[in-house]
């Protein structure tokens, strides 16, 4: 294992009860690494990059994260969390506090960062988002794409190593979409390392440096966007990009 | 709010009419009742747990003649009864008829010869050696005229009243006697105080048992119950000894003789009082209005830290089962709370506060407060907390997942993000929940407690006016709840403007 893997999984399988959903997965994520996620819709894609930070247990396997069996028992899964930020389709930003409240209630719970450090941070990062008027407002005066761009400043507070996107731009009308990904293309000319869920190929095949293409249970073909898109080697995977694009 | 108070003015009008209506009763002469030979075929009524209860239904009960028995609580009750033509006469003991009569003119007492029977003091059958003393200082007062002179005050209002020895040690711990205080004039409230023959007596009895009185005034028949369970050392109220009580309890000497007799209703003499006169004497003589004052200090005191005592436990039970649900972690105590939750949910909250006072406390000396505020905290968090818990489930997951996912712990979660929303969510079944737990306290007089209802009742029991009273104790509790029901929508609006 080279030093700069953040995350390694290893004969990962993931089933409810009988319904195997993922089946012996194996893979890395590298410093640095923007990974982008695609596959048809049901193919085990969405619960994968939840079973990354244990919003879904695995049933089976390995996951290394910094070197660490996180499956191991007695693992501090909320040390682990801290490290690896997630960014869901439908937000999840708490409608009960303001925006500045939602950005700084973790790192102040959890790392014990004083509440003027962590409104300092917040502030910075809103700023950076060009939210900074909405800091006091309550989520549910924003918009589909200010709301995503908070959850992702949300999840920046933390200072994770990696963050994960569960199909970040699904829920948002089309005109908010762009708003989102550039912030996402931000992030990763800025370095950090990503793991994308997305139905968005113009962002995988531009942005990501690698794409796994997900189906029946696992990852059927990983490589450059330009292996996955331009050398799609399945029938299957053919077939998905001739539907998508 | 002025919008409120003239929806609610509406409501208290008609309610008021209402009862004024009902108020103005029909002169209600009773049916031909001139001995116990005409009783066949009419409505009688009679005091629980009485000899008179316990005559009548071994003569009269499905006599197939359709003489029907009414049981009230209390003496006075059927008294009411009997004045609103609800029932043909009332059977019940000699003095306390007389008292009944003295005050309701139109009422009458038949010359009906019944058998004489004895009052005695009832003591645990694990006490032998109280009984033998109880005999011993009861010879005493006999022999020394102690006992004949309170029974000639109270009976024909000559003499003075028994005094409690001063400068006694009561080195012999307390004597706690339970009491129905609403059996003039064995036992009755006056002006704040319990007096009577009975009373006067225990007092005496105290004194020469060198042991300080306490007096627990409950139900009628609960009377034998605290006896025996050890809540109180003896029973004294104007009680018959009868084979029943004997396989339960053991009965000192006997120290008075009655009879039972039969009250009727002549119709005549009816003095009408004013409506003045009435809410005078409902609430002004003899200070009348210090029992609704302090019965509903002690309904805002039971009320308030039960709600307390609800909520904290209902958060926490929630909180267990909701964690239960969600992760299976907690196996143990959430097996707890779901006892818990059958028990309290599947009793009647009347039970369960007789079983902590009765069964749980029974032998303790405990403040009757306390009882309540447990029992009704109890009572309240079984229900807060399924109210909690179907709020915790029905928020989005994604608050869950996304407080999770940024590290925080279950327990953080819970308490920044999920309870916050869910208290919110819930605020209106929770109102509702605590204005049936303020209406719910007013079973509290079953413990002896002096509630708002109980002080109602209290001044029915010593001036036969129901309306003012009743009417007084409903709309007090109508204030409360209004007034609760305008703080919490006041509290949700200012809830809800939060996240606009």
């Amino acid at each position: 294992m080279s030093d700069n893997t953040i995350i390694r999984v290893k004969n990962m399988t993931k089933a409810y009860g009988d319904n195997v959903v993922l089946e012996n997965i194996n893979t890395e994520i590298k410093q640095g690494d923007i990974i982008a996620i695609i596959g048809p819709s049901g193919c085990g894609k969405s619960t994968f990059i939840r079973t990354l930070n244990l919003l879904e247990q695995p049933t089976k396997g390995e996951l290394y994260i910094d070197g660490e069996n996180i499956l191991e028992k007695g693992h501090d899964i909320n040390k682990m969390r801290q490290k690896v930020g997630m960014v869901f389709q439908h937000f999840n930003l708490f409608p009960n506090m303001t925006i500045l409240k939602n950005i700084t209630l973790a790192p102040m719970k959890t790392k014990g960062i004083s509440k003027e450090d962590a409104e300092k941070l917040a502030m910075s990062l809103l700023t950076r988002v060009g939210l900074e008027d909405k800091a006091n407002a309550y989520p549910d005066t924003l918009s589909g794409g200010q709301k995503q761009r908070i959850a992702i400043v949300r999840a920046l507070a933390m200072q994770p190593e990696i963050l994960l996107f569960d199909e970040p731009t699904s829920a948002l009308d089309p005109e908010m979409v762009q708003e989102v990904l550039n912030l996402m293309r931000d992030l990763a000319t800025d370095g950090m390392t990503m793991v994308v869920v997305t139905h968005e190929m113009d962002f995988a095949r531009e942005v990501a440096n690698r794409v796994m293409f997900f189906d029946e249970k696992g990852i059927k073909q990983e490589g450059t966007p330009e292996d996955i898109f331009e050398h799609p080697e399945s029938d299957r995977l053919k077939n998905f990009l001739s539907k998508i694009v | 709010m002025g919008n409120l108070v003239k929806k609610y003015g509406y409501l208290l009008m008609l309610i008021t009419s209402i009862f004024v209506l009902a108020g103005c009763g029909k002169s209600a002469k009773s049916a031909e009742i001139n001995g116990a030979s005409d009783l066949p075929g009419k409505r009688i009524g009679v005091q629980i747990g009485t000899t008179g209860e316990i005559y009548c239904s071994d003569e009269y009960e499905d006599d197939k003649k359709g003489t029907k028995i009414e049981r009230y609580n209390k003496g006075a009750d059927a008294i009411s009864s009997l004045k609103n033509g609800k029932i043909d006469c009332v059977i019940i003991d000699e003095q306390p008829a007389k008292a009944f009569v003295d005050k309701n003119k139109e009422l009458k007492i038949l010359d009906e010869e019944f058998v004489e029977e004895d009052y005695a003091i009832c003591v645990s059958k694990t006490q032998p050696q109280l009984t033998e003393s109880l005999n011993t200082a009861l010879d005493e007062l006999k022999a020394d005229g102690t006992l004949d002179a309170i029974k000639t005050y109270y009976l024909k209002g000559e003499g003075t009243r028994y005094e409690a020895q001063k400068g006694l040690s009561h080195k012999n711990g307390n004597l706690i006697v339970a009491t129905n205080a609403q059996f003039a004039p064995y036992e009755y409230h006056d002006n704040g105080e319990i007096i009577g023959i009975d009373m006067d007596m225990a007092q005496a009895l105290a004194d020469k048992l060198d042991k300080k009185l306490k007096i627990l005034d409950i139900e009628f028949d609960s009377i034998i119950t605290a006896v025996q369970g050890g809540k109180a050392d003896i029973g004294i109220a104007g009680m018959t000894v009868t084979k029943d009580r004997l396989k339960n309890i053991d009965f000192t000497n006997s120290y008075t003789t009655s009879r039972q007799v039969i009250i009727v209703n002549t119709g005549e003499g009816k003095h009408a009082l004013s409506i003045q006169e009435s809410f005078k004497q409902s609430f002004v003589d003899d200070n009348r209005y210090e029992y609704i004052l302090k019965g509903l200090g002690n309904t805002i005191l039971i009320s308030l830290l039960a709600v307390c005592i609800g909520i904290f436990l209902g958060f926490i039970v929630a909180v267990i089962r909701a964690t239960h649900d969600m992760t299976g972690n907690l196996k143990l105590l959430n097996f707890l709370c779901r006892i818990y939750l059958t028990i309290i949910r599947g009793t009647p909250t009347m039970v369960q506060l007789l079983i902590i006072y009765f069964v749980i406390f029974a032998s303790v000396d405990i403040s009757k407060i306390f009882v309540a505020i447990l029992a009704f905290g109890l009572n309240s968090g079984a229900y807060v907390a399924e109210i909690i818990r179907g709020g915790i489930m029905s928020l989005d997951y994604g608050q869950f997942e996304g407080a999770r996912s940024l590290g925080l712990t279950h327990t953080q979660t819970m308490c920044y993000v999920i309870l916050p929303q869910t208290f919110k969510n819930t605020l209106p079944a929770l109102a509702n929940e605590f204005i049936v737990l303020i209406k719910e306290t007013s079973i509290s007089g079953y413990i002896g407690l002096l509630d708002l209802t109980r002080g109602g009742d209290i001044i029915r029991g010593t001036t036969y006016q129901a309306f003012f009273p009743l009417i007084a104790v409903a709309c007090i509790y109508l204030l409360l709840v209004v007034g609760l029901s305008a703080l919490v929508s006041k509290l949700e609006r200012s809830l809800k403007k939060n996240e606009r």
